[in-house]
């Protein structure tokens, strides 16, 4: 399994790699992405950043992955120059999200680069991998939603075309709202009352008492004997913003012996040194699961996987 | 721009009395069943649903939700109940829409060959629109055609309750001529969705790598209300969905609708 790291800033990219980083990603200011507030300002910034990238080994992709790709007709043609800037700039892949992206990347006269599937737009099945990789995607990065039982025939799939498949680091990443479908931080639908402290509206972090008893409507009346449990659970995961989270030190075990290829970390507002120390616990997680595979029986390489990373703490910087 | 505004009412996924629905056929053209939020929530039942329904007279709408390998083998049972009714002509092909909310439904209905009008549903309407507090946004010609290539030309929005600024209505709007038409559902909008459920889903250990969401579909016991400390507005939560409403009326006539290209509203009795 090889990492994927993100950056905004070409200084990073040799810090990364000694690392372990095995690839790089980025956005740049002239094409929409998730996140545009940390991307690149310029395609010179772009090219510089692909020729360190290639300079330490690294392959790089160009994160254009914005789901509300917003553009009339009369751009088209420059959407469609840019995108063949960057690919003649070295990019080695790109990663997309709206459909539209598919018809601008087939009017380039020549695409060098690959695509790759974004999280931002969902894959939690085999059809939709199979719909996808008909249009031309190499890789799907799989939402942290997903579990590795329920991946099983998706795998099954990217095996059999060669597709391959990345994930984000279960420990630096996921909510457990959908990647690319929530409205929750889009306070232009309700009115705040305060800034939010110690939390986001998806994460409030209030605890179950935190929050005023809910209100019940439309009750069926055979569930009513039940309502006290389905209270008190509502409450606890409304308070804390903690539905069950999917992705775990399991699921990352069980993906990771089901032939996952790519480990992704990708907040990008991180300062640059969280991000190399974060990186660097990733390369020490994939260490440690690698040598315990070497070692030991599978069921008891997973239980000391777990073990191990269930007593895992984020280091401070 | 004139015509009449369907109307339609979604019944999926909350108790609703015999005597309510009795009386909500009499106003409503189209009746709403089927699961757009969850994937436990669909079953082959709605097959049948959908053929009482079309006798009794209304156009009917499927939704479907985002879907896992286990929702795309209840989706394909249910396709296939749909084509076998259809064939054995107990559902005119006419009379009834399926929302998609995900490629690999979209995917499964092409399989399928079905014979059934495909829309894109308020999580899916994403691909081709921006929907904003004030504003319905073509986000480009291209998701659009894209989309249309596969048989969608309906998307499904919320009404937020203000009448929204559209990017496809001036004659000197690059979208103009762009061929579609909305459905807006109100009052309740969206704002949120998860696969692990608020009320139904056990929790998971570090050691667990879950099979998939186990439910007893606590969702159907009841909706909540929440009037969450740092915002204004109540919170509406239906098993994995955080839902606002907006009550608001904000048309007086068909054609104030219709100019947005709105051509039906469902209203949902419940989140």
């Amino acid at each position: 399994m090889k990492i994927v790291s993100c950056f905004v800033d070409p200084a990073e990219i040799r810090a990364l790699a000694k690392a372990g980083a095995d690839e790089l990603y980025c956005g740049v200011a002239q094409l929409p992405s998730f996140g545009p507030q940390e991307s690149l300002p310029d395609m010179k910034a772009l090219g510089d950043a692909v020729r360190s990238a290639h300079a330490e080994g690294l392959k790089i992709s160009l994160a254009v992955n914005s789901v509300t790709l917003n553009f009339d007709p009369r751009s088209e043609a420059s959407m469609v120059e840019l995108l063949g800037e960057a690919d003649g700039l070295g990019v080695d892949y790109f990663i997309v999200a709206n459909p539209a992206m598919f018809t601008l990347f087939s009017r380039l006269k020549r695409l060098r680069a690959g695509l790759h599937l974004s999280s931002l737009q969902p894959c939690f099945n085999s059809l939709t991998a199979d719909f996808f990789i008909r249009l031309g995607i190499k890789r799907i990065i799989l939402p942290n939603q997903l579990s590795p039982y329920e991946a099983k025939k998706l795998f099954a799939l990217c095996r059999r075309k060669k597709i391959e498949t990345e994930m984000f680091d279960y420990r630096f990443f996921g909510c457990s709202y959908l990647n690319g479908r929530c409205h929750m931080h889009r306070p232009e639908y309700y009115s705040a009352t305060r800034k939010y402290k110690g939390g986001s509206m998806c994460h409030p972090d209030m605890g179950a008492c935190g929050m005023p008893a809910p209100g019940v409507i439309n009750l069926s009346p055979a569930w009513k004997p039940r309502l006290g449990g389905i209270i008190k659970r509502f409450s606890e995961r409304f308070g804390c913003g903690t539905t069950p989270r999917i992705a775990n030190a399991a699921s990352f075990f069980d993906f990771f012996a089901g032939g996952l290829g790519y480990l992704k970390y990708g907040i990008r507002q991180d300062p640059s040194a969280q991000k190399f120390k974060k990186v660097r616990e990733m390369r020490l997680m994939l260490d440690l699961a690698e040598e315990l595979r070497a070692c030991l029986p599978p069921a008891e390489a997973r239980r000391r996987f777990i073990e191990k990373m269930s007593g895992w703490r984020e280091p401070k910087l | 721009m004139t015509g009449r505004v369907e109307h339609g009412i979604r019944l999926g996924g909350s108790v609703f009395p015999e005597t309510r629905v009795k009386d909500a056929l009499k106003r409503f053209d189209w009746v709403y069943i089927g699961s757009e939020f969850c994937e436990n929530l669909l079953d082959a039942s709605v097959c049948a649903e959908a053929a009482g329904y079309q006798e009794l007279g209304k156009k009917v709408c499927l939704l479907t939700p985002l879907l896992t390998e286990r929702g795309v083998e209840s989706l394909s049972a249910v396709f296939k109940g749909l084509k076998k009714l259809h064939r054995a002509g107990r559902l005119a092909a006419d009379r009834l829409e399926i929302t998609v909310n995900d490629f690999g439904a979209l995917a499964l209905a092409a399989r399928e060959k079905l014979p059934f009008t495909l829309n894109a549903g308020r999580q899916f309407s994403l691909n081709a629109f921006v929907r904003q507090a004030h504003g319905i946004a073509v986000l480009n010609s291209l998701s659009l055609a894209f989309l249309a290539k596969r048989g969608i030309s309906r998307y499904e929005f919320s009404s937020t309750g203000t009448r929204p600024v559209a990017n496809y209505v001036s004659d000197d709007s690059p979208f103009v001529r762009e061929k579609f038409s909305l459905t807006l559902y109100y009052p309740y909008l969206p704002l949120t969705t998860t696969r692990t459920c608020m009320v139904g889903m056990p929790y998971i250990g570090p050691e667990d790598s879950m099979r998939g969401i186990e439910c007893r579909q606590e969702c159907r016991a009841c909706a909540f209300t929440v009037d969450h400390p740092w915002i204004k507005e109540k919170l509406a939560v239906r098993g994995n969905t955080v839902f606002l409403e907006f009550p608001e009326k904000f048309y007086s006539t068909a054609e104030e609708l219709r100019e947005l290209r709105i051509d039906r509203l469902v209203y949902c009795p419940f989140p």
